[in-house]
């Protein structure tokens, strides 16, 4: 057994408003620099769509993630050799224009012009040839809140197995709000695919970083990462990658995008880990099972043996002590509430994601939900649970109806607290909780203080380390770029 | 003085030329290794490049394996298995095959670099030097092969006489070409400027072609901090 401890992050879906400032703070501290402007580390997607870059979730293109070929582990774009192969010319490559081609407004004519014939309009030009766009087709968050046309939107990946006339009820019924961002996974494809080595896993914290000397922009962990969260730099030519913000992980305290999240959605804790796990629990045949297979590679901080055994493997104290009050732990291992993205790709990804529930309340009371004995009978809910399904548990209905069930139950419990009722005793069993757990997980995901969000950690400091002369040493730098250009309008 | 111009190119500027490469190479490898890479531009413009870019790229990796053996095998070792003539039949034919493939890329890729909006505004006078100056290169290379069939052996064979005096030093060596037909002299002068300016150029990513990712135990890379 090999232990290792993990920084792993919990996305309450329920609550998230899709208000995009997790987006905005990481986009202002990581990637205003030149050639990354189409780049966001964090982005929020409206479901159904296609998201971005548009159709991410479908491998059969892009080719990201792993496959299982004859029980051997590979990923999908093909093992070492199959990899090399394509380095001149990688033939899953998204383009720029998958996300979209970024673009400024010339204001300037606004304030420079005398007269204007038409009414005056600021222009868009593009930041890539800095020539007039006549046209946008598509920018940040361009299906934001169901924009765009069904037609476009229906071509949604997860849609797949679920039926047509659900699908045209959807369009009028539901949306969920999705914020993505570098899952830091167990069993990244994007080290694998990196022919340089310049890709790495932390061993302390295991963020998954680029090593911005070592890179040489062969671009496969571009099309490899199968949540296409390493993005290529155009005008530097190296790849880049969401850092889990680790400067500010390292002085204990939380990401910027967790910081910032207004509707206090996010979630960050340390996770323990048996490292020879992987390999075997991510080649578990049916996808389907995979979600199950990801659950036991977690290890129980609280259980004296496996303290003791990271104790002598040399896990510091501050890690398994935050280990032990991971908000985190409790989501996904005691109350099965959080669930992977996509774990069908393989990855053993470590930003998990509590699913929504969908307007429940109202369509009780207009009677459009069947009560199934004592709890709303999920099944029914406006989202449909298939699709849920396959966003987290490759396909899988049972741990999402499971969730959805734990929820409604915290929610009837606590209501009927608080309106002085008391509660139908039968409802916790319906959801396989205990009274001292829904109060628990009232706390945590309905009062959601920061102490409860963020329990973190700070760095484990090597003997004779001084972390004072190392700060601001590491970070993208931009001089790299080469020539230097001014303003598209020749001005600063 | 024409002694002199032919001296100073075929014995002299060999030397030269391969002095500032390899003080050039170490130099750029320790002084400032994070700017050697790929510069692809793939991600902005992709098309044509699966032809262009691949057909260029192993054309060249295998037209510079030719080169290589074919200069600089002695003669002794590989009379044991062929004559000078089987080698320079040899020789041709698949100089001509490769040596097409990589100009008919290069051709690509110059077209690709000049029709593509995106990739004409974002390249730099060197990436335009670098192509043409292979083009030419190729272009000679292909060139100088209708003598090479046609000449004498002892015209082909002289060229791995001159290749093997000059990388052991022999003060004669630029004799043994100097009456060789004005295109091979051209090849291989624009060959040598190559080898000059290589180490101050994107030619450099050659260097850190990522052979060690087979060496690699499986897949996963964990590092400390």
């Amino acid at each position: 057994m090999k232990i290792r401890a993990q920084i792993g992050m919990v996305l309450n879906l329920d609550k998230c408003i899709g208000c995009h400032t997790c987006s905005v703070t990481c986009k202002n501290v990581w990637t205003t620099r030149q050639g990354m402007e189409y780049a966001w580390f964090n982005n929020v997607e409206t479901k159904p769509g296609t998201g971005y870059p548009s159709d991410w979730e479908n491998q059969d293109r892009y080719h990201g993630g792993w496959k299982l070929d004859k029980g051997a582990l590979h990923p999908r774009m093909g093992n070492k050799s199959g990899i090399m192969k394509g380095i001149f010319a990688n033939p899953h490559l998204p383009q720029i224009d998958d996300y979209y081609e970024p673009f400024t407004f010339n204001y300037s004519i606004l304030h420079k012009q005398a007269k204007f014939k038409t009414p005056p309009s600021a222009r868009p030009y593009s930041m890539i040839t800095g020539r007039l766009m006549e046209k946008i087709e598509k920018g940040p968050n361009w299906e934001d809140n169901l924009g765009g046309t069904f037609a476009k939107r229906s071509q949604d990946k997860n849609f797949d197995q679920v039926q047509k006339e659900i699908l045209k009820e959807f369009e009028n019924a539901f949306m969920l709000y999705l914020p993505r961002l570098c899952e830091h996974c167990l069993n990244p494809t994007c080290v694998a695919a990196c022919p340089s080595g310049a890709i790495y896993k932390r061993e302390e914290d295991g963020i998954v970083l680029i090593d911005q000397d070592a890179c040489r922009g062969w671009r496969e962990c571009v099309s490899a990462c199968p949540y296409k969260k390493v993005y290529f730099n155009w005008q530097s030519k190296k790849s880049e990658k969401c850092t889990l913000c680790f400067p500010k992980i390292e002085n204990g305290e939380p990401t910027i995008c967790s910081e910032s999240c207004v509707g206090r959605i996010r979630y960050l804790g340390v996770m323990l880990y048996d490292q020879d796990q992987i390999k075997a629990l991510a080649s578990t045949p049916d996808a389907e099972d995979l979600y199950d297979a990801q659950l036991k590679v977690f290890l129980d901080p609280n259980d004296p043996e496996v303290i003791k055994e990271a104790r002598k493997q040399g896990i510091t104290e501050n890690y398994l002590k935050a280990a032990a009050a991971s908000p985190v732990y409790k989501m996904v291992m005691d109350w099965k509430i959080a669930l992977p993205l996509h774990p069908e790709f393989r990855t053993l990804p470590m930003v998990w994601y509590i699913p929504p529930l969908s307007p429940v309340q109202t369509a009780v009371d207009s009677g459009e939900l069947g009560i199934n004995g004592i709890l709303p009978d999920v099944e029914s809910l406006r989202i449909p649970v298939r699709y849920l399904a396959n966003l987290f548990t490759g396909g899988k209905e049972k741990p999402v109806t499971n969730v959805l069930k734990k929820m409604l139950a915290m929610r009837a419990w606590m209501r009927a607290k608080s309106l002085d009722e008391s509660p139908n005793p039968e409802i916790l069993p319906e959801a396989g909780l205990s009274e001292a757990q829904v109060s628990e997980m009232y706390r945590y995901l309905a009062l959601a203080d920061y102490k409860d969000r963020y329990v973190l950690p700070t760095r484990m400091v090597k003997p004779n380390e001084d972390a004072y002369r190392e700060k601001a040493e590491k970070g993208f730098d931009t001089n790299n770029s080469n020539r230097p250009r001014t303003n598209l309008f020749g001005g600063i | 003085m024409e002694n002199y111009i032919n001296n100073f190119l075929f014995t002299y500027l060999p030397h030269i030329a391969m002095a500032v490469f390899w003080f050039g190479l170490i130099t750029r490898i320790v002084k400032t290794s994070r700017t050697i890479q790929a510069k692809s531009s793939q991600f902005l413009a992709g098309d044509g490049l699966k032809w262009g870019s691949n057909l260029f790229h192993y054309g060249i990796i295998l037209v510079f394996i030719g080169h290589f053996t074919g200069l600089f095998t002695p003669e002794k070792l590989y009379h044991l298995v062929m004559t000078t003539a089987t080698k320079r039949i040899l020789a041709v034919s698949l100089g001509a095959v490769f040596g097409t493939l990589t100009f008919i890329g290069i051709i690509i890729l110059i077209i690709r670099r000049f029709r593509n909006e995106r990739i004409k505004l974002n390249s730099s006078p060197q990436d335009y030097f670098i192509i043409f100056l292979l083009l030419v290169e190729v272009g000679l290379g292909l060139a100088s092969m209708a003598t090479t069939a046609t000449s004498s052996v002892e015209n082909y064979a002289a060229l791995g006489e001159w290749a093997q005096k000059i990388i052991t030093f022999q003060p004669d060596a630029g004799a043994v070409i100097a009456g060789h037909s004005l295109i091979y002299k051209l090849h291989i002068v624009t060959g040598l400027f190559i080898f000059i300016i290589f180490p101050y150029t994107k030619l450099m990513h050659i260097m850190v072609l990522p052979i060690a990712y087979f060496f690699r135990s499986g897949y996963q890379l964990v590092r400390r901090r």
